[in-house]
């Protein structure tokens, strides 16, 4: 029978760890201390760990308490969702591309519908346009709630107090969307040429009626945690992510502009009915973790500005092209397309090649984290280990959409 | 430094002008896709000294790297770069030819970081091997694993999947 406490032998990671700790000791960088016999340990943090907020791993190498490197390793949440691509037609994927950025579901789906539409050269109608626009600014809504809460929770001052009241309002959003869409989480709910069901009765009310009471809240989360002064000391000048650096690693979303680069796909490659709204790209100017909590925030403000213009504005008319009601086959011609859509969490892209078949056949998702993800080493070395579990609770993970 | 978003940019039919101009002995099958997208394909030799040139263009200047994605065209393989000029706000879709019987092209990884992951993922879905990359180690699947499953004549078997 095998030993089931047996120490795993390394991985390649662990041996990458280790290589690159006797390499720095070779050129003589290596922090041994004569004497001393071990000087620095390699740590697995993760997969299983509750700052990383999902099965990530960083194979971690530790000085006392300084991060030397971090190996990030990806992949334990891989579903094969490109090549689950190749076997199912364009409607039947929609469904899988809600699971992969799980929390803001609404926004992937987009991304997918918007390229496929683009294919296939169907234009959405303008009522289903309005929703689209409410929808994906409710999901970045919950989204941003989830991504402040379970970061603040990673900072030991609040414990988990600001957990309870973002889930608590948070809950308020996926309860309207159910109504909607018939589902919690995974909505299924974007429809080429338009969305699945129309607005039920009463539903704007209940819609309006939240977002006036939501900058209330939001001032709620803020007296709780600005002025808090242990959150400061930990949050300011930490983790600074340089403009240098988003153009080196394509650093989007509020990660990018915390360090001041007013990119937002909703206004730079502008698309649905963005253009007409009035909201700002908020943007603030030293890239570290506090900025980039100061961004949400105010991300949630814009967020439920777009909101109420949108239910101001909310055409009559058709929620989807009438000749697709049931478009269970479509097959868009030969060509390839990628659109960028403003996730909350930044570029999520979707690539489609269609050959004129009714399976794509070749689909790549760009997705956000991924591309933030590759930041880590360098973003995390040299600083403290506690440190390091609040930048990345900052940079806003979700493994979903990292490993697809 | 600040990094400015240019709002007022050149119009794309007029800087795929510009990169045939350029770069014309390089970039092949210039072509504009609406609204802002540029498609080009080079040869797999002249690609790092392409995208080096590409990166330090005074005028367009595509300095980040957006994704790479591998195709499987049958015939061959296709490495895709798509890259983000912060001076014009528009893109550049670069399409690379990868001959099947020795699926290797060279490493961007020195001309645009970002590059690293996404070849990594390239090379453990496609099997496209990207000469000169640092690390170039699978990334979504297993260590073990055997194979490349988005190419089109992979099969699924249960020896791919040792230990799991």
């Amino acid at each position: 029978m095998p030993d089931q406490f047996a120490a795993a032998a390394p991985d390649e990671a662990v041996k990458l760890a280790l290589r690159r700790i006797d390499e720095a000791n070779a050129r003589g960088e290596g922090s041994n201390v004569e004497g001393l016999e071990f000087n620095e340990i390699v740590v697995n943090m993760g997969p299983q760990h509750p700052s990383t907020h999902g099965v990530l791993r960083l194979v971690v190498t530790l000085d006392g308490e300084l991060v030397k490197d971090v190996i990030p390793v990806i992949g334990y949440l891989h579903r094969c969702k490109e090549k689950l691509a190749e076997k199912r037609t364009y409607f039947q994927y929609i469904p899988i591309v809600d699971r992969t950025e799980y929390v803001a579901s609404m926004n992937c789906e987009w991304g997918y519908v918007m390229t496929v539409e683009k294919l296939a050269g169907i234009r959405p109608t303008r009522r289903a346009e309005f929703i689209r626009v409410i929808t994906g600014e409710l999901s970045r809504i919950a989204s941003h709630l989830v991504a402040v809460g379970t970061f603040t929770a990673d900072l030991a001052p609040l414990g988990t107090a600001m957990v309870f009241y973002m889930f608590r309002d948070r809950e308020v959003i996926l309860d309207l969307l159910e109504e909607l869409s018939g589902a919690r989480m995974m909505f299924n709910y974007f429809r080429f040429g338009g969305v699945r069901y129309d607005l039920p009765d009463g539903w704007v009310e209940k819609c309006r009626a939240f977002m006036k009471k939501m900058p209330k809240l939001i001032a709620e989360y803020e007296a709780l945690v600005d002025d808090n002064a242990i959150f400061l000391q930990r949050c300011m000048g930490k983790g600074v992510i340089t403009q240098q650096d988003v153009i080196d690693y394509g650093i989007t979303g509020p990660n990018a502009r915390a360090s001041g680069v007013a990119h937002d796909l909703r206004r730079t490659r502008p698309y649905s009915v963005y253009p007409e709204l009035d909201f700002e790209v908020c943007t603030e100017s030293h890239g570290d973790i506090f900025d980039r909590y100061r961004v949400r925030m105010n991300e949630l403000r814009e967020s439920v500005k777009i909101i109420e213009q949108c239910l101001d504005m909310l055409p009559k008319g058709p929620v989807q092209v009438g000749s697709l009601r049931a478009p269970y086959v479509i097959t868009p011609p030969p060509g390839s397309c990628y659109v960028g859509q403003e996730n909350p969490r930044g570029e999520y892209g979707t690539y489609i090649e269609s050959d004129g078949s009714r399976y794509p056949y070749r689909l790549k998702f760009r997705d956000p984290c991924f591309c933030n993800l590759q930041l880590f080493p360098k973003l995390l070395s040299g600083n403290k280990i506690a440190d390091a579990v609040a930048i990345s609770g900052s940079i806003d993970l979700v493994l979903g959409g990292i490993d697809r | 430094m600040a990094l400015e978003i240019s709002t007022n940019p050149m119009a794309i039919g007029a800087i795929a002008a510009r990169l045939t101009e350029e770069f014309g002995a390089d970039l092949h099958d210039v072509h504009v896709q609406q609204p802002d997208t540029v498609v080009a394909s080079c040869d797999r030799a002249r690609l790092r000294d392409l995208a080096q040139r590409l990166k330090g263009d005074p005028e367009v200047g595509y300095e980040t790297l957006n994704w790479v994605a591998g195709i499987d065209r049958i015939t061959a393989f296709e490495s895709v770069y798509h890259v983000y000029s912060w001076k014009t706000n528009t893109y550049l879709e670069l399409h690379v030819e990868v001959p099947r019987a020795t699926p290797e092209v060279d490493s961007v990884v020195a001309v645009w970081p970002a590059a690293d992951w996404h070849e990594r993922e390239s090379w453990d879905m496609m099997g496209i091997t990207y000469l000169g990359h640092p690390d170039l180690r699978r990334i979504l699947l297993k260590d073990d694993f055997v194979g490349h499953p988005l190419r089109k004549d992979y099969v699924d078997l249960v020896e791919n999947h040792p230990n799991a």
